[in-house]
């Protein structure tokens, strides 16, 4: 759900598995820069859709969304 | 005037799906003690690709250093894993957010069906190759030494088939030389060892077996020293090239003395 703007609203949604409250509306970019990830190296998914990097900022987050932000790590 | 080492080593080139690659040492990024060391052993060790894993970034560690910053892109080809993954449709889903972060839409392709063995499950290993590579990814894929299977996954379009030498992290080196010489008799596209190195000796028994490449990483993390092992598997990997191009003698029953036996 798209919220209009300036109408303010509680949302629990759920990150990496932890769930999380944040006062909306807010897109997907503001969460990732309020969690203070890199927002170049990390992936984005809601509700298992992977997000393109220039499409965080116009996707306003929805109450009960469930975000992976995922990002390289060692490996073999 | 003959070729130099150097001359050698960077005049054998391979490709894999149409990029030119000179070495033949694949380095994971995974099990070091720091990422300044893993970024020390990876120069050491001349590779030009790496494998990388994707996992959740860790919320409770805000503006902690990400490995991109010891990995630079532009240097290395990453090369994604989906280890981990138990079944195709979570591979697929590993390979596809490895492709959104934009840097690489190479992947080697893991799918496990035994946590203790770390062993391939075939059949989704198949059906995960198939799909990967009609979306256009570049599938390099690990597999068991099975030469039937390798076959299979040639044919469902995959870049490059991996079997593994013996079990990941094992350190046993190659177990069924035999199978990875049939391997390498029935397939076109490139083989690589991945996996169950040990040693600088077992990259070179790798390759002088006559794959294009070695992929490793425990064996250089977990080393005691592990830029000094870096650097001995840069070397036996470009020996066992040399050996394999330059072609043994063969073995022989009795032996064939090497000085003249007369005129003494």
């Amino acid at each position: 759900m798209v919220l209009s703007q300036g109408c303010e609203v509680f949302l629990k949604i759920v990150v990496n598995g932890e769930n999380k409250e944040l006062t909306g509306p807010a897109s997907l970019e503001e969460l990732i820069r309020q969690l203070g990830v890199h927002k170049e190296t990390v992936v984005a998914e809601v509700n298992r859709q992977i997000i393109q990097l220039d499409k965080r900022s116009g996707l306003q987050l929805s109450d009960g969304d469930q975000i992976e932000l995922i990002q390289f790590v060692g490996g073999g | 005037m003959t070729a130099t080492l150097n001359q050698l080593m960077t005049q054998d080139t391979y490709q894999i799906n149409g990029k030119i690659f000179t070495s033949r040492l694949l380095v994971g990024t995974g099990k070091y003690a720091t990422n300044e060391l893993m970024g020390e052993c990876l120069e050491a060790s001349g590779t030009e690709i790496v494998t990388v894993a994707l996992r959740r970034v860790n919320l409770d560690k805000k503006g902690e250093k990400n490995l991109l910053d010891f990995i630079d892109p532009k240097k290395y080809t990453l090369l994604p894993n989906t280890a981990g993954c138990y079944s195709a449709e979570e591979a697929i889903r590993v390979a596809h957010l490895a492709r959104a972060t934009g840097i690489s839409d190479f992947v080697k392709l893991e799918v496990l069906y035994d946590e203790k063995t770390l062993l391939p499950d075939p059949i989704a290993t198949l059906e995960a190759t198939t799909i990967l590579v009609k979306e256009g990814f570049t599938v390099m894929t690990y597999t068991s030494d099975d030469p039937v299977m390798a076959q299979k996954l040639e044919q469902a379009g995959a870049h490059a088939v991996m079997p593994a030498g013996s079990p990941i992290g094992s350190g046993q080196g190659v177990l069924n030389p035999n199978n990875i010489r049939i391997i390498l008799e029935k397939l076109k596209c490139p083989v690589l060892i991945d996996a169950g190195v040990g040693s600088a000796s077992d990259v070179a028994v790798a390759m002088e077996l006559g794959v294009v490449a070695v992929l490793l990483n425990t064996a250089i993390a977990h080393a005691k020293d592990p830029l000094k092992m870096a650097y001995a598997m840069k070397n036996g990997c470009e020996a066992g090239r040399l050996s394999y191009l330059a072609g043994r003698i063969p073995k022989k029953l009795y032996a064939q003395a090497s000085t003249p036996q007369k005129d003494f």
